[in-house]
């Protein structure tokens, strides 16, 4: 099927899936830095409500050992960058 | 594994005589097992993915035994089996039991970010055991690899990895009687774990008694599980209680339950489950993720015995769990109340079967103020009190003898509020390599301190009111303050005992941690950054929010004895702060008297 997206679409995507995660009162610039944790608040729960949003918008399963090395949407969108390229 | 089309789950039916773990020890339960039909089953994403009968669990444990003999490992040597859920785990925990080996399980679970925390830990558990042994699946196999880096093991890698070891011919001599059955790490600190030694006498006892009393298993039943094998539910109740009374079972993974909810109640739905237990947040989970056509294609009329522990219930959430789900056929006479814990083997005890939820309302000023439970249900003195309402967990099982004692070690009257203390059968042997945290809390003649607040009801029910111990519980988790309190003592403008970690009420109406840390830094913009700093290490390490107040320092309330006092600080905290915490992301109490 596809033409797999490179990394800027990735970010892009990630930006877009991850702004309803930011709580209202947070004054919040999203940037290639930003950790998907402690600076947007996001507790295990709502990690794993964002883990299922990014399976379904990237048609990816996203194993669970990744994880423990995603700190920043930089990391992530790297690490989608690899599955996807797995996947295809 | 290609072939996945012909793939079927193991049937409900059993074609053996039902026999409720009356056996001397678990290879001896697994032997029996294996001359029926039934096994287990393991679905991802939605999809059944393996099955493994009995008969088939029963055979490759046995090679795998065959080949850790090889290893000419010491009897009684700690194997250590980081716990996904997979179908490698039961055949390493089974192969332990026929090699003698005891069998550890190792937490699976990484929080985002969380490579280093999760490293250490592993690293602490595998030390603390002693273990000769550590395997990993595949998936966790680089994190194992960086635990053990320091240590030395006879042998460290994945389940294939060990496959290519050869076997002996040696008899082998499963584990029996007053020997372990395995070390369960309790679900306390991290920083500070402790590995209940359960004996197979024991384990085996209370699976007599969940079998025979608390859910009275019958040939019909089969269970669905999503929680963790290296939790005393997900492995005693799940994983032994299935082989020792010849049952069938499902499993998910707690990953894919957290991601997609849905999944838990289709499989059950599915495969008409009778049995499936979860903490109070995964029903609430379930509830808040349905969706109107879901509800629709579930059929939830088959399960009898929908079992609720580990966190303190609240019953209005369980009732709007049943409301969401009637239409599915849920009754909630179903739901059953559990209380138990890992030093008990798993189950201390059940609510009554099909009767739902019993409540206790009692005045809540009595329990205050007098520690007494004064039953406070009739209409016209409701006016009259603050009602409490408190779940019933149930009579203990036949087993236990139970009872409620004051600060003073006296033993209390019914509907009086003290420490509840517990001796049975199914009590640990100790924590390992541990004596003194032990002796802390089993008696030489084997009463155990649970370290929670409970009175008893004259009908003979347990109710739990609280903890003694100042465990903060999020979404099921045990969080022990001292882990949280590490980690702020961590930072250079930190000093050690200026600390103290509690949870406050969450914004969902569950608990959230919050820590007052002392501290001496003027500057408004620092002391922002260090909270900033300790949020990151709090969710790393435990996937979790929690709110950071520094104060000044000295301001922290002590003991007399010049200890924390964890409560007190929360209580300041909650009348200085209120719950405005809530929609404020930064609590600045510095130079304010608390």
């Amino acid at each position: 099927m596809g033409v797999k997206p490179n990394y800027q679409d990735i970010l892009n995507k990630l930006y877009e899936i991850v702004t309803p995660f930011i709580d209202e009162d947070i004054d919040l610039e999203l940037n290639e830095n930003t950790e998907l944790g402690p600076d947007l608040g996001l507790d295990s729960l709502k990690v794993m409500k964002l883990l299922l949003i990014v399976e379904d918008s990237f048609d990816v399963s996203i194993p669970l050992n990744i994880l423990p090395d995603v700190r920043t949407i930089k990391d992530f969108a790297k690490q989608l960058e690899v599955l996807l390229q797995e996947e295809l | 594994m290609k072939d996945k089309v012909s793939m079927q789950v193991t049937p409900t039916n059993n074609t053996l005589k039902l026999r409720l773990a009356d056996f001397s020890n678990l290879s001896e339960a697994l032997d029996y097992a294996a001359k029926g039909v039934t096994g287990c089953n393991f679905y991802r994403r939605g999809r059944l993915s393996f099955v493994l009968p009995y008969k088939k669990l029963r055979e490759d444990s046995i090679s795998i035994a065959q080949r850790l003999c090889g290893l000419g490992l010491e009897r009684g040597s700690r194997v250590a089996l980081v716990a996904d859920t997979d179908p490698d785990f039961l055949r390493f925990f089974f192969a332990c039991q026929y090699a003698g080996l005891i069998p550890v399980p190792m937490p699976a679970f990484v929080n985002m970010g969380g490579h280093e925390a999760y490293v250490s830990q592993l690293n602490r558990l595998i030390s603390i055991c002693g273990a000769s042994v550590a395997i990993a699946p595949k998936v966790f196999s680089s994190f194992l690899a960086e635990a053990v880096k320091t240590l030395t093991l006879a042998f460290t890698g994945t389940p294939s990895d060990f496959l290519e070891l050869s076997e002996s011919k040696e008899d082998l001599k499963p584990l029996d009687g007053s020997e372990p059955a395995y070390i369960q790490y309790t679900s306390g600190s991290t920083r500070f774990p402790r590995g209940a030694v359960i004996s197979q006498a024991s384990v085996i006892s209370n699976l007599i008694e969940i079998g025979t009393y608390g859910l009275e298993i019958e040939q019909a039943d089969r269970s669905v599980s999503w929680l963790p094998f290296y939790h005393d539910m997900g492995l005693v109740g799940f994983v032994l209680g299935p082989v020792a009374f010849q049952r069938s079972v499902d499993y998910l993974s707690t990953y894919d339950f957290a991601v997609r909810p849905r999944q838990w109640l289709t499989i059950i739905s599915e495969n008409r489950a009778t049995l499936s237990i979860s903490p109070p947040f995964g029903y609430e989970l379930s509830a808040r993720c349905i969706k109107e056509d879901d509800v629709a294609s579930l059929d939830l009329s088959s399960w009898r015995c929908a079992g609720i522990g580990a966190e303190m219930i609240r019953a209005e959430k369980m009732e709007e769990f049943a409301r969401i789900f009637a239409p599915c056929g849920f009754k909630k006479t179903a739901f059953v109340a559990c209380y138990g814990m890992a030093e008990c083997s798993l189950a201390v005890s059940f609510s009554a079967l099909n009767r739902g939820l019993e409540l206790d309302c009692i005045d809540a000023d009595e329990l205050s103020l007098e520690n007494r439970a004064v039953p406070c249900d009739s209409a016209q003195k409701a006016g009259d009190c603050n009602i409490k309402t408190f779940i019933k967990c149930g009579k203990p099982l036949p087993q236990y003898e139970v009872e409620v004692r004051d600060s003073t070690g006296s033993v209390l009257p019914e509907r009086h509020c003290g420490t509840l203390f517990l001796k049975s059968p199914s009590i640990m042997l100790g924590y390992f390599g541990d004596p003194e945290t032990t002796a802390e809390i089993l008696s030489p003649d084997g009463w155990l301190n649970t370290g929670d607040l409970a009175y008893l009801t004259p009908d003979g029910n347990i109710v739990i009111t609280g903890r003694q111990k100042d465990i903060i519980i999020i979404k099921g988790r045990n969080i022990w303050p001292q882990d949280l309190e590490y980690l702020a003592q961590l930072q250079p403008e930190v000093r050690s005992g200026g600390v103290a970690a509690f949870s406050v009420p969450g914004p969902d109406g569950g608990e959230m941690a919050a820590m007052m840390v002392e501290c001496r830094q003027p500057e408004k913009e620092k002391r922002h950054k260090i909270k900033e700093r300790l949020k990151k290490m709090v969710f790393e390490e435990f996937g979790i929010d929690c709110v950071i107040c520094l104060v000044s320092r000295n301001v922290l309330p002590r003991t007399t004895s010049g200890k924390l006092s964890r409560s007190e600080a929360q209580k300041r905290f909650l009348d200085r702060v209120g719950t405005t915490y809530l929609t404020k992301t930064d609590v600045d109490l510095y130079k304010q008297a608390i």
